[in-house]
């Protein structure tokens, strides 16, 4: 306990880095999410394709594998990424494919009498989209996507493998210092635990706040 | 103002409409009625291009739909027929992340390019014209049917239609809710708004109607002005239509 204790700045810095990819990942995630949502059900049909086959692609395969392509594979092409590069690209991408289909059935759920009242008041498709279905696929949204946002959180662990110092490698390191595997391990645990517990409540609270508006 | 000519729409092999051939001029108030699966909305959300057509043709305020038109002449004139007339559903459609006022501006802003001040003014003035000055702040879950369908009565007149089309307004309302909405329609006929009316409201019919229209299976059956169609029609199913409707 007291090694834990000793250490502890060194395992909070993880958590720092652990909690960065989270949000950094979440966020550009989010935005490939919606626009390969939208590319599914808007696009032309190579497009259609494509982002079908991007989802397809990342939901069939291990984050584990995709993280180690896109860390050790790029380099047979002479692109050389930093490991924490390659960690937000990775969890980015594979966040992506999994809030696309989120987006996609929020989007598929408002009622069809909202585009077309859009559509009659001169709207343009964008318009549309952009005003009146977002907004309110957005609201339906809001649930799948805090369980991918806690998802994620404990998904960055798999990028200590291309030794990002998040909180399972910092942990990692401090083990192969003391051969002491429980303290190290049951604290990160503890660790992981408080950090999706407060962004399930920090989620929770931002759901029942837009819950509210209508 | 609207004129179809042969208009004809099928879904799949099952014909909705058959050689529609009708004729509103402007400050008409066409009403039409018919039993249900007879084509009548269909026929408006053709003109409204939220169906396609497929034979024929029809114009709105002088712009031309038509059937061997290009897809792309077609979305063309679709939008700006658009915007030039109004539309209000049977489920109202409001938008329910915007309160009333905002389901008013929305177009003004998003469409038209309006400053907001001056939106919020024109939609402040329009929902006084429905009776709804104080419920400007409210989000449609918590207005009424009624109140609901008046808001979209106004939502289209911010866009200055030269013709409104209303898809049976009154049809999902509870029955004391009804007047308020035919009231405000009224008062738009005497205003002189040029209006397309599908609906069950045989006294609006009677009262409000420059001319009334009977739909059966994708057929126009008799077209009359208002007097002649209640009182002397000319068809069989028209005299059997109005029999029903009085058993009631």
């Amino acid at each position: 306990m007291q090694l834990v204790f000793d250490n502890l700045p060194f395992l909070l810095k993880g958590a720092g880095f652990t909690l960065l990819l989270t949000i950094v990942s979440m966020f550009f995630g989010l935005i490939i999410g919606l626009v390969v949502a939208i590319a599914r059900l808007k696009g032309n049909r190579p497009i259609r394709w494509l982002a079908r086959v991007y989802v397809s692609i990342i939901r069939g395969t291990p984050l584990l594998v995709q993280i180690v392509i896109i860390y050790y594979g790029v380099v047979d092409y002479g692109i050389t990424l930093g490991s924490l590069t390659a960690a937000y690209i990775a969890l980015s991408v594979n966040a992506g494919a999994y809030l696309s289909e989120t987006f996609r059935g929020a989007i598929l759920s408002v009622p069809k009498g909202q585009l077309e009242a859009a559509y009659t008041t001169g709207m343009t498709p964008w318009q549309a989209m952009r005003r009146v279905v977002l907004p309110q696929a957005m609201r339906i949204a809001i649930p799948p996507m805090g369980n991918t946002f806690i998802g994620m959180l404990k998904e960055t662990s798999l990028v200590s493998v291309i030794t990002v110092s998040e909180l399972l490698r910092q942990a990692q390191l401090l083990i192969a210092q003391y051969y002491q595997y429980m303290p190290f391990y049951l604290a990160i645990g503890v660790m992981y635990w408080i950090m999706s517990t407060a962004l399930s409540f920090i989620l929770e609270r931002f759901e029942r706040r837009l819950a509210k508006a209508y | 103002m609207i004129t179809t000519t042969g208009l004809s729409k099928h879904f799949q092999d099952l014909e909705v409409l058959k050689n529609i051939n009708l004729e509103v001029a402007a400050r008409d108030i066409v009403v039409v009625l018919g039993p249900s699966g007879s084509g009548k909305s269909t026929l408006l959300r053709c003109l409204n291009g939220l169906e396609d057509i497929s034979g024929g043709s029809f114009e709105v305020n002088g712009i031309r739909v038509g059937a061997e038109d290009s897809k792309r002449a077609r979305q063309q004139a679709t939008r700006e027929i658009r915007r030039q007339s109004g539309m209000v559903f049977q489920q109202f459609n409001l938008y329910p992340h915007k309160t009333a006022l905002g389901n008013v501006t929305e177009g003004l802003m998003t469409v038209k390019k309006m400053p907001k001040e001056q939106a919020v003014t024109i939609g402040r003035k329009l929902l006084d014209r429905v009776g709804l000055t104080d419920r400007e702040d409210y989000y449609p879950s918590r207005l009424s049917g009624g109140q609901q369908q008046r808001v979209a009565i106004a939502r289209s007149l911010a866009m200055e239609p030269a013709v409104m089309l209303f898809d049976e307004p009154t049809s999902a309302l509870d029955p004391e809710l009804v007047g308020e909405v035919l009231s405000v329609m009224r008062e738009l006929a005497q205003e002189g708004m040029t209006m397309l009316v599908v609906s069950h409201e045989m006294k609006f019919a009677r009262e409000v109607a420059t001319k009334v229209v009977l739909m059966a299976e994708g057929n126009i059956i008799e077209e009359a002005a208002p007097q002649h169609f209640f009182e002397d029609p000319r068809q069989e199913r028209t005299r059997k239509f109005l029999r029903q409707i009085n058993e009631i």
